[in-house]
């Protein structure tokens, strides 16, 4: 009972042709799913953050509580 | 969007390379004439056929040939196990047994294939398989 011929050409070929639009389409699920799953909430958190910041109001309280020394609390 | 072009381009290139099965000289851009297969088996038959062949023309004939997307066909073997038998070296003979097996990868159907049109030839020069010599397995 003799074997018949199998292909022998082009083996490497045939599995790049598969798999690396597969790997490529991965990848970029990957960089998408980073994207829209980590970035862009730490971005929407820090611009919530900083919108309706009062920086001044910041300050006075950071000053009250006399971390600073070159401006003391009012009344020292 | 940039990645959708992106994957749009790389699935018609997928898709038109209908000539990704012929392993050498075969690019989109360059005017060579395509070598076709049984050129390029001929070609390597003739090259292990060299009555003078050395022995640094052997392995590197072997090597530049297991260095293509192709397992060689039987005829190609044939001409490059008899240049072991001019050159006395049984060891490279076994090795390259070894190599069509290691090329095969995955596709365990080839080694058996070609031992089996290997067979008349295995016989005449008096060459043993790794399977026969048990160091088919580490």
């Amino acid at each position: 009972m003799s074997l018949p011929k199998p292909a022998m050409r082009g083996l490497l070929a045939k599995r790049l042709r598969f798999h690396l639009p597969i790997a490529f389409g991965l990848s970029l699920i990957a960089a998408a799913a980073f994207k829209f799953g980590v970035t862009e909430p730490r971005k929407k958190a820090y611009a919530d953050f900083y919108k309706h910041y009062d920086s001044m109001k910041e300050f006075s309280a950071m000053k009250e509580a006399g971390i600073f020394e070159s401006v003391r609390p009012t009344g020292k | 969007m940039i990645s959708s072009a992106v994957l749009r381009g790389i699935g018609s290139l997928a898709r038109t390379r209908t000539a990704f099965t012929a392993p050498l000289a075969v690019r989109c851009y360059s005017h060579a004439k395509v070598e076709t297969d049984e050129e390029f088996d001929s070609r390597w038959v003739t090259y292990f056929s060299k009555p003078d062949l050395d022995t640094w023309e052997l392995r590197k004939g072997m090597n530049t040939l297991i260095g293509y997307d192709l397992v060689p066909e039987p005829k190609i073997l044939d001409s490059a196990l008899r240049a072991c038998r001019r050159l006395n070296d049984l060891a490279s003979a076994i090795r390259i047994l070894e190599a069509v097996k290691d090329k095969s990868g995955p596709h365990k159907e080839i080694y058996p294939y070609v031992i089996q049109e290997l067979r008349p030839t295995l016989q005449e020069l008096g060459i043993s398989t790794p399977e026969e010599l048990g160091i088919h397995k580490v």
